[in-house]
C-alpha cells in the first residue's frame, strides 16, 4: 500500500467511523506499515508535512506522517525513538478523541497498547545498555491523559460515549504503575474513577476491562494489607475470567489462594489439578493445615521462603500459620474426647511432639492468643495451668468467622 | 517493535549470574515470576458459560461447597485422623497427670 492510497483509506475510516479499521491502520506492525518503511528511505516531519499535510482534515494528516515515522523507527529497532513519536502520533490523535464521540476506542486501544509496548522495549534496551530511561513513565503519564479524555465526556450519547473507554484505560495506568513499581499513584486516578458518579457500573462493560480492573484493585488492595476487600475482587476477577486464559487465571489465584485459606476456605483438589504451578507451590502447606502438622508447614515456609518474599505472599502464609495451630489444637481436644477441661501441659506437648520446643509459658500464650482471636472459645485458669473450653462450639468452623481478616 | 514484548524479554541477560547456588537450591516454578504481567486477553467480552461462572449454578462466586462451589473447600476437620501422631498424643493423655504445676521438660 502507497503511502496516497493509506491516507485515502484513513480519510474514507474516519468517515465511516470505523475504529476496529482505524486501530488496524494505525498499528505499527500491519502490513502496510512495511510498504511504507520502504516507500520512505528517511523520512523527516517536515519533510512529510511539507508534502503530505491538508491533505486530511487536521489532525489526521498529521496522525498519518507520525504514523510513518513510528513505522520507520519500529523497522530500524529504533524502540526510544518510536516510542517518542508513538508520544507524538496519541497528542495529534486526542485532538480529535477530545471533541468527538467514543467511535475510536478501539483505535485508542490499540495506540496505548503499542506505546506501552514500545516504552517497555525502549526502556529494556536502554536498561541493558547502562542507559537510564524512563519511557514507560511517560507512558503511564499519556494513558492518564487518556482516562481523563474518557472521563469527560459529556456530549456525546449513551451508547456512543468516551466513557466506555474508561475501565480499559485504567487497567493500562494500573499496568504501568505496577512495571516501574510506582502503585501509590494509583491512588489519584481511582480516586478521579470513584468521585465522578457518572461513569457506567463496571458490570456494564467488557469482561476482559472488568476482569483487568479487578485484578489490579485487587493487588493494590492486597499489598495495602486491606485483605477483605482484595479477596473479594479477586474472587470476581477469577470467576469472570475466561477460562481459556489460563496464564491471568494463574496470577488471580496465586495471590487469592493465600487470602481464601486466611478466611478458611481450603482450594479443593479439583481447583488444583487445574494449576499444576499452584499445586507445586501451596500443596505443602494445604496439607500442612488439615491434618494440624505445623513442622511440615514451616518446612514449607523456608523451602519456598525466597519465592514467596519475591511474589510479596510471604506475610500471609506466616498468618495463615494460625491456622495450622488450630488444627494441631483440635486435634488435642478431639483426642481428650473433646472434654471441656484439658491442662495447659497437653497443648505443651503436642507442640512438642510436632518438633516445637517452647517453654510451657509459651505454649499458654499461644493457647490464648488461639482463643483470643476466636479459633477456640473458653477460657484459661493460669493458677491451674487449665483451659476450659466452652462445651459447644469450642473449636468454630474456620469459615464461620464474622471478621477472619480483623486479627492478623 | 515487538507487540508482545511483556512476553518475549530476552530471558535472563539482565540478570548477571549472582548466586548460582541458591538459585538452583530454591524450587523452579513454571509460571510465576515476579515481573511477568497480567496479559491482555485474546477477546474483549464473554459468556458466562465460558468462565468458572459455570459451574455455580447461581451461587456466588467463592461461597464454597457448603453453598455449593466444589472449588473451595470450608470444612476440613476430621476427627478420625489416625496416624502416628493421635497415638503419640493419646499417650501423653494416658500418663498420670503431674500436679498441674509447670515443672516438666
Amino acid at each position: 500500500m502507497s503511502f496516497s492510497n493509506f491516507l485515502v483509506q484513513l480519510g474514507e475510516t474516519v468517515q465511516a467511523e470505523s475504529g476496529p479499521n482505524l486501530a488496524y491502520l494505525l498499528r505499527p506492525t500491519s502490513p502496510h506499515g512495511k510498504d511504507l518503511v520502504k516507500e520512505f528511505r528517511n523520512p523527516t516531519r517536515d519533510f512529510l508535512i511539507e508534502r503530505y499535510g491538508g491533505s486530511l482534515e487536521s489532525p489526521w494528516d498529521e496522525i498519518a506522517v507520525q504514523y510513518v515515522l513510528v513505522t520507520s523507527h519500529v523497522a530500524r529497532k529504533r524502540a526510544g525513538e518510536a516510542f517518542k513519536e508513538q508520544s507524538q502520533l496519541i497528542s495529534q490523535f486526542f485532538r480529535y478523541f477530545t471533541s468527538n464521540t467514543g467511535w475510536t476506542l478501539p483505535a485508542l486501544f490499540s495506540m496505548l497498547r503499542d506505546l506501552r509496548d514500545l516504552a517497555y522495549d525502549a526502556d529494556f534496551h536502554a536498561k541493558y545498555n547502562g542507559q537510564k530511561s524512563e519511557c514507560m513513565e511517560s507512558a503511564a503519564g499519556i494513558v492518564a491523559k487518556a482516562f481523563s479524555n474518557c472521563m469527560t465526556d459529556r456530549t456525546s450519547s449513551y451508547n456512543d460515549s468516551r466513557r466506555w473507554g474508561i475501565y480499559y484505560v485504567v487497567g493500562l495506568v494500573l499496568k504501568c504503575y505496577f512495571r516501574v513499581k510506582r502503585i501509590s499513584l494509583s491512588k489519584n486516578i481511582l480516586r478521579a474513577l470513584n468521585a465522578n458518579p457518572d461513569v457506567p457500573a463496571l458490570s456494564l462493560y467488557p469482561r476482559s476491562h472488568q476482569v483487568t480492573y479487578r485484578y489490579y484493585l485487587g493487588m493494590i488492595s492486597f499489598l495495602n494489607e486491606d485483605y477483605a476487600k482484595a479477596e473479594q475482587e479477586l474472587t470476581l476477577a477469577f470467576y469472570h475470567c475466561h477460562c481459556g486464559a489460563k496464564i491471568n487465571q494463574e496470577r488471580i489465584l496465586y495471590c487469592l489462594i493465600p487470602l481464601r485459606i486466611l478466611r478458611g476456605h481450603l482450594p479443593s483438589q479439583e481447583l488444583m489439578q487445574r494449576f499444576p504451578v499452584l499445586n507445586e507451590l501451596f500443596a505443602q502447606f494445604i496439607s500442612a493445615i488439615r491434618v494440624g502438622d505445623i513442622s511440615s508447614y514451616d518446612a514449607a515456609l523456608d523451602k519456598w521462603e525466597r519465592k514467596l518474599v519475591e511474589l510479596n505472599l510471604w506475610l500471609t502464609l506466616e498468618k495463615a500459620r494460625e491456622l495450622c495451630i488450630r488444627g494441631l489444637f483440635r486435634r488435642v481436644w478431639v483426642a481428650a474426647e473433646k472434654g471441656t477441661r484439658i491442662p495447659v501441659s497437653m497443648f505443651h506437648c503436642s507442640l512438642r511432639i510436632s518438633g516445637i520446643n517452647v517453654a510451657q509459658d509459651e505454649a499458654e500464650c499461644l493457647v490464648a492468643n488461639m482463643i483470643y482471636k476466636g479459633y477456640m472459645r473458653g477460657y484459661i485458669s493460669h493458677e491451674k495451668q487449665m483451659v476450659v473450653l466452652a462445651s459447644t462450639n469450642a473449636f468454630p468452623r474456620l469459615a464461620d468467622r464474622p471478621a477472619p481478616y480483623a486479627l492478623l | 517493535m515487538s507487540s508482545s514484548a511483556s512476553t518475549s524479554k530476552p530471558a535472563d541477560v539482565s540478570k548477571p549470574a549472582e548466586q548460582p547456588k541458591e538459585e538452583a537450591a530454591q524450587p523452579h516454578l513454571g509460571v510465576l515470576e515476579e515481573d511477568d504481567e497480567f496479559e491482555e486477553f485474546a477477546v474483549a467480552d464473554w459468556d458466562d458459560s465460558e468462565t468458572d461462572l459455570a459451574h455455580l449454578n447461581g451461587s456466588a462466586p467463592g461461597v464454597a461447597k457448603s453453598g455449593g462451589d466444589k472449588l473451595w473447600e470450608d470444612n476440613w476437620d476430621d476427627d478420625d485422623i489416625e496416624d502416628e501422631f493421635s497415638v503419640q498424643l493419646r499417650n501423653e493423655l494416658a500418663k498420670p497427670k503431674p500436679s498441674g504445676d509447670a515443672m516438666q521438660h
